[in-house]
């Protein structure tokens, strides 16, 4: 009976679901004010990507709120966990093969290298500060894979972690009193499009997300290995 | 000029800065959100009498209101904004001598970030934005209501985030399928469209966005988690889920229905579900013997209360709800920080330990019994006046379906009085069997609680300034057209 219940249920939210989706057009180039992101993004930010100038232009307080909402997640988890682990615990583990050992030393490097490109280039090509972060953050996972018992330091991950935050916070209030008076305002000289030294601040703020996804994710990495130990 | 969007920029930057403080200071933190609750109060009482006059529309980024995300500084926002730093502020000086163990430094910055969402969601004029500040405020509740560590206060948070996690996917799908018909996410600029398209299929995001929102505003029958989250937080977590984070749900939830969607056909609904959640949650409270499992459920029924006038959708009524969601955030607050303190010295959350309280720890009980006769509706304390009004405004609507659901209105106020009567008894008339040696909780905690408490009076016998304020706020409400005009002119 309940089972037959909530199967109801389900058809009934199924078919008003598609329902819904049969009006949106898909495909189509009716969106109002996805066109106008299409038709203006470049000049109005100077980003050649025109996710870019969505993401940290016309919608950049989202991405504010988002890097909170992963700053949030990331100091919860390590709260919830650091009442979970009262006690310092280390347990000696086996090292890796030499192979996997040399391996993740030489990759270390490249793949930071990577992630650094992915957001320093984020308003030119695809990608951005929290794809770049992430590859960061994996250099990290592979250090932690290949070559046990080495850790991040936690000073200077969460120092990095804040830094980045208040850059960004700090460039959108230097908005409200620059040039506009706006919170989040691209008031630095938007320069060519297409050159690195582009796009005002979306650069300086896709580069501080970058750094501060990188050190959050290694962080919430180096959380869960303590607590797995 | 004052901007309002510092309301939410500050005090996410001295979030931010808590980490570089407690690498020098753990213990330093702790000022960090009293800091930043007196700046977002000054901020916003410096704001109160222009946007009383003008709604301000602060434009991120600089570009018109349908392609950047603006925020709304209304009276609704203002108000909302100045009662969050307000609560805020009280229970962050109460938590400076609560909180003592774990991890300290990140119990502050989670409490913080609770704040900022909060604010976020009351003065963002864009959905997508608006789920943002939720997710925020959401997942800083579920990591607080955990922060014990205890087993109930794990499974306690399990439980709130895998509801809130569903809550918040539907929300998600509601945005997303709006997003679709309108191709925008701007609210006003919905507004303006919802005319020009077919009622069947803007039904169903509306539907699943109330069920979303309904889950954190505790909303019958979307509440399953509450008793348990509400009661295995530290108290003073309690009290800004009970005072803070269900009123904001609701608030997001009204401001669906009547500005976004303009939903005037399912307000009746809302009038049920109101006064049904305002039953329930009462004759649930009244059969607990825990007395903070008993305020969680008192919470259901003071927020179906507040739906139920809200949802009647008279000027009246909307300024007598809004009353009463600012009554009910001074008076819960208060209960909770006082059994707070009630509980820790009597090592017990049951009713029956608490007897004798009143010798043992005068000035908590006092405070206790303020909040309760304040919450309950008796003059000269804030709840009378904000009960009041809703009483009149029910009777001014002149039908008898709102004279009956009246009737079981006024049946939940006095199953309320039945238990805080029984609790205020325990406290001063039974005898205790324990210690009677006197006992008064920290300096610090009393300065917050007698806050809170001569708020309560002085609002009480005082309803004026801020009767006016709500009564505006209630137009800004209900004046779907002038936020449109405001906002996209």
């Amino acid at each position: 009976m309940r089972i037959f219940l909530s199967l109801v249920v389900l058809a009934v939210i199924a078919v008003g679901i598609g329902k819904t989706l049969m009006e949106i057009p898909f495909g189509e180039d009716t969106t109002n004010v996805g066109g106008y992101y299409i038709q203006s993004g470049r000049d109005d930010t100077g980003a050649a990507n025109i996710v870019t100038s969505v993401v940290v232009g016309y919608r950049a307080f989202d991405t504010l709120g988002e890097v909170t909402v992963l700053f949030v997640a990331a100091v919860g988890l390590g709260a919830v966990l650091a009442v979970g682990s009262a006690s310092g615990r280390r347990r000696d583990v086996e090292p890796a093969s030499l192979v996997l050992y040399t391996g993740c030393r030489f990759l270390f490097p490249l793949i930071l290298l990577f992630g650094a490109y992915i957001f320093i280039h984020g308003h030119l090509t695809p990608g951005g500060g929290f794809q770049g972060g992430a590859i960061v953050a994996s250099a990290f996972l592979l250090v932690y894979l290949g070559c046990r018992g080495r850790r991040i330091r936690h000073g200077w991950s969460k120092a990095t972690e804040s830094l980045g935050g208040l850059v960004f916070v700090g460039l959108g209030l230097l908005g409200l009193t620059a040039a506009g008076h706006f919170f989040l305002s691209n008031y630095l000289p938007k320069g060519t499009v297409n050159h690195l030294f582009s796009a005002g601040i979306i650069p300086i703020i896709y580069v501080a997300i970058g750094f501060k996804v990188g050190a959050e994710l290694a962080g919430v990495i180096d959380d869960l290995v303590e607590e797995s130990e | 000029m004052v901007s309002p969007v510092l309301l939410i920029a500050v005090p996410l930057g001295l979030a931010f800065l808590v980490p570089l403080i407690s690498l020098v200071s753990r213990r330093a933190a702790m000022l960090v959100p009293v800091v930043a609750c007196l700046f977002n109060l000054v901020v916003a009482i410096t704001l109160m009498p222009g946007v009383l006059d003008q709604p301000v529309v602060e434009k991120i980024g600089g570009f018109p209101p349908p392609f950047c995300i603006n925020l709304y500084a209304g009276p609704v926002g203002v108000l909302f904004a100045a009662l969050i730093a307000l609560a805020g502020l009280g229970i962050a000086v109460y938590a400076m001598a609560y909180i003592r163990t774990g991890p300290v430094d990140r119990y502050h910055l989670l409490y913080l970030l609770l704040l900022v969402g909060a604010t976020g969601v009351v003065l963002t004029g864009d959905v997508f934005n608006l789920f943002v500040f939720f997710e925020i405020l959401c997942i800083s509740s579920y990591a607080l209501v955990a922060y014990m560590g205890n087993k109930s206060g794990l499974e306690a948070s399990v439980k709130y985030l895998i509801q809130g996690a569903v809550g918040s996917g539907l929300l998600l799908m509601g945005i997303g399928l709006l997003y679709g018909q309108f191709g925008t996410l701007n609210m006003a600029d919905i507004a303006n469209r919802m005319g020009s398209v077919n009622q069947v299929s803007v039904f169903v995001p509306l539907a699943l966005i109330i069920s979303g929102l309904g889950v954190e505003a505790a909303i019958f029958p979307l509440n399953a988690w509450l008793p348990d989250a509400h009661s295995s937080a530290p108290s003073s977590i309690s009290a800004i889920l009970s005072g803070i984070a269900i009123e904001v749900g609701l608030y997001a939830m009204v401001r669906m229905i009547f500005t976004v969607f303009g939903a005037t056909s399912i307000l009746m609904f809302m009038v049920f579900l109101g006064a049904l959640t305002l039953l329930l949650g009462e004759l649930c409270a009244f059969a607990q013997s825990n007395v903070k499992r008993m305020l969680a459920y008192s919470s259901i029924g003071q927020i179906g209360l507040i739906l139920f006038a809200l949802a009647m959708a008279t000027s009246y009524s909307v300024a007598g709800g809004l009353f009463q969601l600012l009554s009910h955030t001074l008076s819960k607050a208060l209960l909770f920080l006082a059994a707070g303190y009630m509980i820790y010295r009597s090592g017990s959350m049951e009713i029956s330990s608490l007897h004798g309280m009143g010798k043992r720890m005068p000035l908590t009980s006092l405070a206790f019994t303020i909040g309760a006769f304040s919450l309950v509706g008796l003059p000269p304390f804030v709840g009378f006046p904000s009960k009041f009004l809703i009483v009149r405004a029910a009777l001014a609507r002149q039908q008898s379906i709102f004279t009956i659901l009246l009737g079981f209105v006024l049946l939940g106020t006095l199953i309320e009085g039945a238990y805080f009567f029984r609790v205020v008894q325990a406290i001063y008339f039974k005898k205790g069997s324990g210690e009677t040696g006197r006992s008064y909780a920290p300096a610090v905690a009393l300065v917050s609680m007698f806050i809170f408490a001569a708020l309560i009076i002085f609002v009480g016998i005082y309803p004026q300034p801020v009767a006016d304020a709500v009564g505006s706020a209630a137009t800004e409400l209900l004046d779907r057209a002038e936020y449109v005009r405001s906002v996209l002119q």
